[in-house]
């Protein structure tokens, strides 16, 4: 039997010194390697981008007022924490102070801009279930370039260098709201109460105060979030229910993998209420920014309809690391072909009614809702591109209608656990009777610089 | 957030020894006594800390605390990771419950499902060199009795398995195995794609005793296809902790606390 087993031994030896061989390989600083870090929570990161950008010269439809510069730079402190109080308590804070240069900006008073994003406290009285005050970011949406059940996304967008949906859905306004969750094995409901604190601010309103939170921008209505999540069958659907105004919408978020690379998503939402055009003109008149007496242009009914969100993709990933989100967007009240027909028509036959059509894309843009009726966005990240620290990316929109659209690309390099760098270049494509090809900018650059803490 | 999944099927990881035994285990069986050791039995949390290594010099660190808790029907584990560091990514979440993932941002406070393909981007895949379920994942063939050195140059007495994945579950479709007899420590793998390329070696060393057994503390990864690259991951401070089921959902994700 030892005899077998020395024979055994003996055959096995070439192969067991090249198992051995691999050894060799194991650097010797594998046993010097440092303890882990204690910290557990709180971010906090500066920020400079530099942004270059190109305007169009040959608008069908004039801005009313033009880009003052082709250059911004602007510097940033950003910080995320959170602090227990106690067993049951904890606070937390997020905030974004910004120092702006261009040409035609003031200093320091249209400088500097300080966001509050959040600060708010979190009581759990039992296991599992939160009661939470203070200003809240909620957000709600399985989609990545347009989020129908994100009903509290409308006027929270602060000033951004990137176009990229989730750098804006990432840096935003929360709401002040009290929010009650439960969460069991198997689901939680999430109830949620936002005050009417102010009067609406006009939307070309005058620039508040460097400190100034726009409570007058996030909690201008009395509003109600109800949402169920499941977890049934791997779908992990939502559904929700709020309400606004005298409005309630309806919505609902899905999602299921397919095989081991695909996840499919969709996200709808529905309720009651007027198109674009009349909304907009609407919100200009109760503010003070239309005369009352102005017709609503282009023309459009001004009746509350049943009118429906959409937003369905997948999302796939390579083994070579590169992730594509394809979605389509429908958004009903938006621009159909004949709105967009309408909207320069009209412009060309009654030049001073511009301002009031822009009006109506500023308002699409402040309530972070797409101009259009439908329109495509896909999204594309190469993980560790070419060199183990290199993150490409790239964005962008399709208006379905008419062809245009924008795209924007970005390189991000990680040069150390502390300091990041990132170039994005884009710009928009279209005709001059196009959704994407009538706006002022053209095409962007921005450099980019971080370094955290 | 693709860097970011690096390392979150580790959650399953790390587990450790079952008793010596007395008679020939079969291959099966001996995956079976690798599989208590990698399975306390109880839920827990642990830090770990990955740490790559580029041309013999620590080029990347990612430090996690991952809550693991075996799911009694599937026999799979449940996890939990949230970053600690680089500070980039503090309080960065990945959940991972079944073929139901999400990764969770604090600074957007927006959740992302994700594909099992990509919690396998970045370093991630390391993890599943040292996952859990082996028996469930895998047919196991014993190839004989081998005389091997650990990550520490001390001879070892080992089984010699031969895995063929026979589950979905199962990240590699073949996998090499010392199993040191007698205590069923794991020493070594050998990790093969579908094509028989070798992908990684492990070595597995550094036991020490936790939650009532002897378990590996450290597993050497050197990646075979990129000859310059080898990562660490070194697992401390495991403790039990009692993890309700209801943790393991996407909502939950911003309630994790690592303190």
């Amino acid at each position: 039997m030892r005899a077998a087993a020395a024979a055994i031994c003996v055959l096995c030896a070439p192969a067991l010194a090249q198992e051995n061989s691999d050894l060799a390989r194991i650097p010797q600083s594998v046993d010097n390697a440092a303890p882990p870090a204690s910290r557990a929570h709180g971010k906090y990161y500066v920020e400079d981008d530099f942004v270059l950008s190109s305007a169009r010269g040959d608008l069908l439809v004039a801005l009313p007022t033009p880009p003052s510069s082709d250059w911004t730079n602007r510097s940033s402190f950003d910080a995320y924490d959170q602090w227990a109080l106690d067993e049951k308590l904890s606070f937390t804070f997020s905030d974004r102070f910004n120092l702006t240069e261009a040409d035609g900006i003031g200093f320091p008073a249209g400088a500097a801009r300080n966001d509050l994003r959040e600060a708010y406290f979190t009581w759990q009285p039992v296991p599992e279930s939160y009661l939470e005050f203070g200003r809240i970011n909620l957000k709600n949406g399985i989609a990545l370039g347009f989020n129908p059940t994100d009903f509290f996304k409308t006027r929270t967008a602060v000033a951004q260098a990137s176009a990229d949906p989730s750098a804006l859905r990432g840096d935003r306004l929360g709401t002040v709201m009290a929010r009650a969750q439960t969460i069991w094995d198997g689901g939680s409901i999430t109830f949620a109460y936002a005050p009417k604190l102010h009067t609406p601010r006009p939307l070309d309103g005058p620039s508040p105060s460097w400190i100034d939170p726009s409570i007058d921008q996030t909690n201008t209505a009395d509003r109600f979030l109800f949402a169920l999540n499941l977890e049934i069958e791997e779908f992990s659907p939502q559904a929700l229910i709020y309400h606004e105004s005298g409005r309630t919408k309806f919505g609902l978020n899905i999602s299921h993998p397919i095989g081991n690379s695909i996840i499919a998503y969709a996200e709808w939402a529905g309720g009651s209420e007027p198109d674009l055009i009349a909304d907009a003109i609407a919100f200009g008149k109760s503010t003070g920014t239309l005369p009352p007496f102005v017709p609503v242009l282009p023309p459009t009914s001004t009746a509350h309809a049943f009118r429906s969100d959409l937003a369905v993709g997948a999302s796939w990933t390579s083994v070579a690391k590169i992730t594509l989100n394809l979605e389509y967007h429908f958004h009903q009240a938006g621009f159909s072909g004949t709105d967009w027909r309408n909207w320069f028509d009209t412009a060309a036959a009654d030049p001073p009614a511009t301002p009031e059509l822009w009006y109506i894309r500023g308002y699409a843009s402040d309530q972070q809702q797409p101009m259009s009726r439908h329109q495509i966005f896909w999204r594309a990240d190469w993980s560790e591109a070419w060199v183990r620290d290199l993150d490409i990316s790239g964005i962008g929109f399709i208006n379905l209608t008419d062809g245009s659209g924008m795209v924007q690309l970005a390189a991000n390099y990680n040069l150390s656990d502390s300091w990041s760098l990132g170039l994005y270049g884009g710009g928009t494509f279209g005709g001059r009777r196009s959704e994407w090809g009538s706006l002022s900018n053209a095409t962007s650059a921005i450099f980019q610089v971080q370094r955290y803490f | 957030m693709n860097r970011l999944l690096l390392g979150i099927a580790l959650a399953a990881l790390f587990i450790v020894p079952a008793a010596a035994q007395t008679k020939p285990p079969t291959a099966q069986e001996i995956l079976v006594g690798v599989d208590k050791v990698r399975n306390p039995g109880q839920p827990f949390r642990l830090t770990n800390v990955l740490t790559e290594y580029t041309n013999a010099k620590p080029s990347d660190r990612v430090t996690l605390v991952v809550f693991a808790k075996e799911n009694m029907q599937t026999q799979q584990f449940s996890n939990l990771v949230r970053y600690i560091e680089p500070v980039r990514d503090i309080g960065k979440m990945v959940l991972m419950n079944g073929s139901n993932m999400w990764f969770y941002d604090p600074s957007s406070k927006v959740s992302v499902r994700i594909s099992p393909q990509q919690r396998l981007m970045g370093q991630a895949s390391d993890g599943d060199v040292v996952t859990a379920n082996l028996n469930k994942d895998y047919t196991a063939q014993l190839l004989g009795e081998e005389t091997l050195e650990d990550a520490d140059r001390v001879n070892r007495d080992c089984w010699h398995l031969d895995l063929k994945a026979s589950s979905d579950e199962a990240v590699y479709s073949r996998v090499e195995y010392w199993v040191e007899k007698g205590t069923n420590h794991p020493v070594k793998g050998k990790f093969y794609s579908d094509s028989g390329r070798l992908l990684k070696i492990a070595y597995y060393h550094k036991f020490v005793e936790q939650l009532g057994g002897m378990r590996p503390s450290e597993t050497i990864i050197i990646d075979a296809v990129d000859k310059n690259l080898v990562t660490t991951m070194t697992n401390s401070d495991m403790k039990a902790q009692d993890i309700p089921d209801s943790w393991f959902q996407r909502d939950y994700l911003p309630r994790v606390k690592a303190d």
